[in-house]
């Protein structure tokens, strides 16, 4: 029989050699399948992590970022609903609720962030070349941000307090880092939740104590020196409790 | 033989506890297996090479690279691969979503990372469930997924901490071909309580004694200690006992 094998059009027409030249063909499939299968296993990421590839400029602290647990939709919808009835509850009694309840729910998401006690494969991360401190900032600041987006709107929604303008960012930063530095320190996100809205309850309730107004924690301008000093001293004290050699200790202690 | 890892004077100490002491080592190429009884300082000693901890003293080096320096440390995380004795999970996360995700934290090239996924996934038998979720696995396969995520971006150190459990036997004869084939183009260190495990898939291992290195040979050569001596019914089980009972004599006397 004549070998056509090397005649292109000859191929195109012949079955029978293009069965022998196929035979002959060095293929490997298992690199065929591995190419088939990541294209088939892959999903694509979502709008968000595109948009923060681009912000971060790395694809892993992206990710990173959209597994935050107080990022997962559910949990910005219950943020989102906890401070709409707040808005309505706001409409109804004149009460400022919103500002009022926005330091709780950054305070209690920052807890939720990042950390031993809430992200599973925090022992993995920690022998990955992208630090956890990394992690945990851009997290920090993502949580903190949207909390105060959601907060800003709810508050530009209820004309009863425009007027307070944001009065609650400053008390929502210190609780924030009240929340984070007992959740870093405690290994815990639940004794972090406890911890802020504890502590902000006290805050409330003390100014409402002494004013005989429930918004004096948010309206209040003496207590600024306090929030801020407040803030700087658990910011510092959340670096500290983050530090690897603090983490091991608690480890094992 | 080229070093990859080099332990001098190594100490890690928890509170008043010290677990490793005064360790030196020096690893090259290949499958090498940590014995020794629980306490002994292997998942100490594997999170110390991992830089998950910093050593409380001495000096290490790995891939000839310091992992005290920042940067350097960075670079060691790149070409390492850890598998914690407890690793964490995203229970809703994909098989092919974690391993993505950690290959990610670990900044491989993110035009290779699909097809590296793929292969990790493919390479601990686990095709079949690269879309199943976490929390669907079983305790095998999710050790299996702890392998891949190590594997994903071909590591010239490889740490495993009891690689091996939760895996039936017919998994445990496919890993270790794995590891042997991993040890042929790198260094392996795995922690296993399996003497068998070390027998079949070892090139050389050490046994560990209340933080002291108190054997370091062949698996032949740790089998030839049991002869008539130890207890054990396999003469590497035999060996094991020999030198531990060994160590205890040693250490009362």
């Amino acid at each position: 029989m004549t070998d056509h094998l090397d005649d292109v059009a000859h191929l195109s027409t012949c079955d029978v050699c293009r069965r022998r030249a196929a035979e002959g063909l060095d293929v490997n499939l298992d690199a065929v399948w591995i190419g088939v299968a990541a294209e088939a296993w892959t999903k694509p990421a979502g709008r968000v992590e595109r948009v923060a590839r681009r912000l971060l400029r790395s694809p892993g602290l992206a990710r990173a970022l959209v597994t935050t647990p107080s990022l997962v939709p559910s949990w910005i919808l219950a943020s989102v609903a906890v401070l709409a009835i707040g808005a309505l509850a706001t409409e109804s009694t004149g009460t400022p609720w919103v500002p009022l309840l926005a330091p709780a729910l950054a305070g209690a998401a920052i807890a939720y962030a990042y950390g031993p006690g809430v992200d599973p494969a925090f022992e993995l991360s920690r022998s990955l070349p992208i630090s956890d401190r990394m992690v945990l900032l851009v997290r920090v600041l993502a949580v903190f941000g949207l909390n105060a987006l959601l907060a800003l709107a709810a508050s530009l929604a209820t004309p009863e307090i425009r007027g307070l303008s944001l009065g609650w960012l400053i008390p929502m930063t210190t609780i924030s880092a009240l929340g984070l530095a007992v959740a870093t320190l405690a290994r815990s996100a639940n004794a972090g939740v406890a911890a802020a809205l504890t502590g902000w309850a006290l805050v409330v309730l003390g100014g409402a104590a002494s004013t005989h107004r429930l918004a004096a924690a948010v309206t209040e301008v003496t207590l600024l020196p306090m929030y801020l000093a407040g803030t700087i001293g658990l910011a510092l004290l959340a670096l500290h409790a983050s530090s690897g050699h603090r983490m091991e200790r608690r480890t094992w202690q | 033989m080229a070093v990859t890892v080099q332990i001098e004077r190594l100490c890690q100490r928890f509170g008043r506890t010290t677990v490793i002491e005064d360790l030196d080592l020096e690893i090259g190429m290949g499958v090498f297996g940590l014995l020794g009884p629980n306490g002994a300082g292997k998942t100490t000693l594997l999170r110390t090479l991992a830089t998950v901890i910093a050593p409380a003293g001495g000096r290490l080096r790995l891939l000839g690279l310091d992992p005290g320096d920042p940067e350097q440390r960075r670079e060691l995380r790149r070409r390492l691969g850890y598998l914690p004795q407890a690793m964490g999970y995203y229970p809703n996360f994909t098989v092919f979503e974690f391993v993505e995700y950690i290959a990610l934290l670990k900044e491989m090239p993110a035009r290779e990372i699909r097809r590296a996924v793929a292969r990790a996934i493919e390479r601990v038998g686990l095709g079949d469930r690269a879309k199943a979720k976490l929390k669907t696995l079983s305790g095998g396969q999710l050790r299996r997924v702890g392998i891949a995520q190590a594997i994903v971006n071909d590591p010239e150190l490889l740490l495993l901490d009891e690689p091996t459990a939760g895996l039936d036997p017919e998994q445990r004869v496919e890993f270790r071909a794995l590891l042997r084939e991993i040890g042929g183009r790198g260094t392996v260190i795995v922690s296993t309580h399996l003497v068998e495990d070390v027998g079949a898939a070892c090139t050389e291992v050490g046994l560990l004694h209340r933080g002291r290195l108190v054997f370091r040979g062949t698996p032949e050569e740790l089998a030839a200690l049991g002869e008539g001596t130890g207890a054990g019914d396999t003469p590497l089980e035999r060996g094991y006992s020999a030198v531990l009972a060994g160590a205890r004599a040693g250490a009362r006397a």
